[in-house]
């Protein structure tokens, strides 16, 4: 052991650096979370340990409650669709042909995934205007009478970000699938043919089952992801979107950068990785319980 | 695959139209850019330039400095990318070692960076780079993610492939750490290390809340942040200063320049490390 730890001392000189950045800029900033979240917050920094008052007064906010809401009720959104629409394309994209249609359809769902939040809503900002492509339609068509105010309208706010987060990542997790489903035995759909099965009955009996597992890792990802929802929802806000989709993350932001109230606004940081972490190992829990 | 011509239609019908969701808006923002501002103020959908002008592009640039923004990016980028390569590098080529003592201590705390992603400690994380002096630089946007638990993971996954029989003459020829990485992981792992650089390219492009958080320094600007004012700005009433949306369409278009350019040649790798990606979480 000690002639394997004096061989590779330079492995150890070598990791060092890494472990100590990952000490200094996630785990230190972590710990001062926790310390900052029982400090009375002064102008300058922390003054004093105050015990439980900045949680107390994170629970007697009325629109903390909002905000948990809100995240749940996205990550909810997100998380269902974002797992479960994606199949539709990825079944879709095996069974188009030729190969280079394939590819270039592929190369074109994928692309957003790429996209910063600030061009996704940017674009959509166009397409979904008062003036733009969508609402044009719907009015030409007689559908509605009214142009909707897509980005400035409290009932579709929470739609917006769901529906903008999964067109975002349908492209990504369709190929995720996909590359599962390549991995399916001819064999087995073939016996399935002699046995005079039709397409909708391969998918499923053996397609989607065959996907189950990469069905729970994304839902695994996406749930994660979808806890933390900062980006899309912050450049949605506004005075009419606000109370619908104004996530803990976005709170903690407010209340810690813009209004300076770090006790308050690290505790709820805390809440926020507390639930995230509750919600994942609750999912991890049932997973594995369906497994076994 | 499933050999039904219902499903095969089907198909393609679900992924034009998917498609077209992606094409139909970035046509019309294209379309938008490439229009005079009066014309861009006209109701109705815009599918053609109209009238054609590089309004809006000459506008960014005169009066909104927009080149500070991309130079500013394009140095976090480049910067940032080749020092997140490098270090996730060492990392994987470290815990390559099976026979290293303390090598599941090591991966344990490396593992357990993914339970704090950082949108969850933005406020002490703004505070502690305060501490370091790290705020108003770029040099905070390079620091932020310097090295991360899933690229090392995704070195050491590709490093592994590497035939260990190969690296085991190199070291009897006397070759040391750095010449092992340099000569044999760094190649034989190429893609691997691609798919790294990729990912971190992106990363870096779109950053959004760091600078959102670390900058306030108008002349370190970052391009999302320059790019979010110029859009929200398009709701601006101050008459003078009135941001047609030819103004924002162009901005959109300038930034995805370099996101489409560099695309096609990095696709096979963006694939290759998510479906990995995937499966390793």
């Amino acid at each position: 052991m000690l002639a394997q730890i004096q061989r590779h001392w330079f492995l150890y000189v070598l990791i060092a650096p890494i472990i100590a950045y990952f000490c200094a800029f996630l785990f230190y900033p972590m710990g001062q979370g926790v310390f900052l979240s029982f400090q009375k917050a002064g102008l300058l920094g922390p003054v004093g340990f105050i015990g439980w008052e900045n949680y107390q007064k994170v629970f007697s906010t009325p629109m903390v409650w909002q905000t948990i809401w809100n995240t749940l009720i996205l990550s909810a959104g997100i998380t269902f669709f974002g797992v479960l629409l994606p199949i539709v394309p990825a079944i879709a994209l095996a069974e188009v042909f030729p190969d280079w249609v394939k590819r270039g359809l592929q190369t074109i769902i994928y692309t957003p995934y790429l996209f910063s939040w600030v061009i996704i809503i940017g674009i959509w900002s166009n397409t979904l205007s008062p003036i733009g492509l969508v609402n044009s339609l719907l009015v030409q068509s007689g559908l509605i009478e009214q142009p909707i105010t897509f980005f400035a309208s409290p009932v579709w706010a929470r739609p917006m970000v769901i529906g903008l987060t999964v067109w975002k990542d349908i492209g990504f997790h369709a190929l995720i699938y996909l590359a599962a489903l390549l991995s399916l035995n001819p064999d087995v759909l073939e016996a399935a043919d002699i046995d005079g099965a039709n397409g909708w009955q391969k998918i499923k009996d053996i397609v989607i089952p065959h996907l189950m597992p990469m069905i729970k890792v994304v839902f695994l990802i996406t749930l994660l992801g979808s806890l933390r929802t900062f980006d899309s929802a912050f450049l949605m806000l506004n005075g009419r979107t606000a109370d619908q989709i104004r996530t803990l993350a976005i709170f903690t932001y407010e209340r810690g950068i813009l209004n300076f109230d770090l006790g308050v606004a690290s505790a709820a940081g805390v809440v926020l990785l507390a639930v995230s972490l509750i919600i994942a190992g609750i999912a991890r829990l049932i997973l594995r319980e369906r497994e076994a | 695959m499933l050999r039904s011509r219902p499903i095969t239609i089907l198909s393609f019908v679900v992924l034009i139209a998917l498609a077209a969701t992606m094409v139909v808006p970035l046509w019309s923002v294209a379309a938008t850019a490439f229009s005079t501002k009066f014309g861009s103020l006209q109701p109705g959908v815009i599918l053609w330039p109209n009238p054609w002008s590089l309004e809006g592009f000459d506008t960014l640039f005169r009066r909104l400095n927009f080149l500070l923004p991309f130079a500013n990016t394009f140095y976090v980028t480049v910067v940032g990318t080749i020092a997140h390569v490098l270090l996730s590098a060492l990392g994987g080529y470290v815990l390559v070692h099976e026979e290293l003592p303390g090598r599941r201590i090591i991966a344990g705390i490396i593992l357990l960076t993914l339970t704090i992603p950082s949108q969850v400690i933005l406020v002490p994380l703004f505070v502690v780079f305060k501490q370091f002096q790290l705020l108003n630089t770029l040099l905070s946007l390079i620091v932020s993610e310097l090295v991360s638990a899933f690229s090392i993971l995704l070195m050491k996954t590709y490093f592994e492939q590497v035939p260990k029989t190969m690296i085991e003459s190199a070291r009897m020829d006397g070759a040391g750490h750095f010449k092992l990485l340099k000569d044999f992981y760094f190649p034989l792992a190429l893609p691997g290390v691609v798919t790294v650089a990729a990912f971190q390219i992106v990363h870096k492009y779109n950053l959004f809340i760091e600078p959102l958080l670390f900058i306030r320094d108008p002349q370190k600007v970052t391009l999302q942040i320059a790019l979010q004012s110029v859009i929200l700005g398009e709701s601006s009433t101050s008459t003078n200063d009135f941001i047609a949306p030819n103004v924002t369409m162009a901005a959109i278009v300038l930034a995805l320049i370099p996101l489409l350019i560099f695309y096609p040649f990095m696709q096979r790798y963006l694939v290759r490390g998510l479906t990995l990606g995937g499966v390793k979480e």
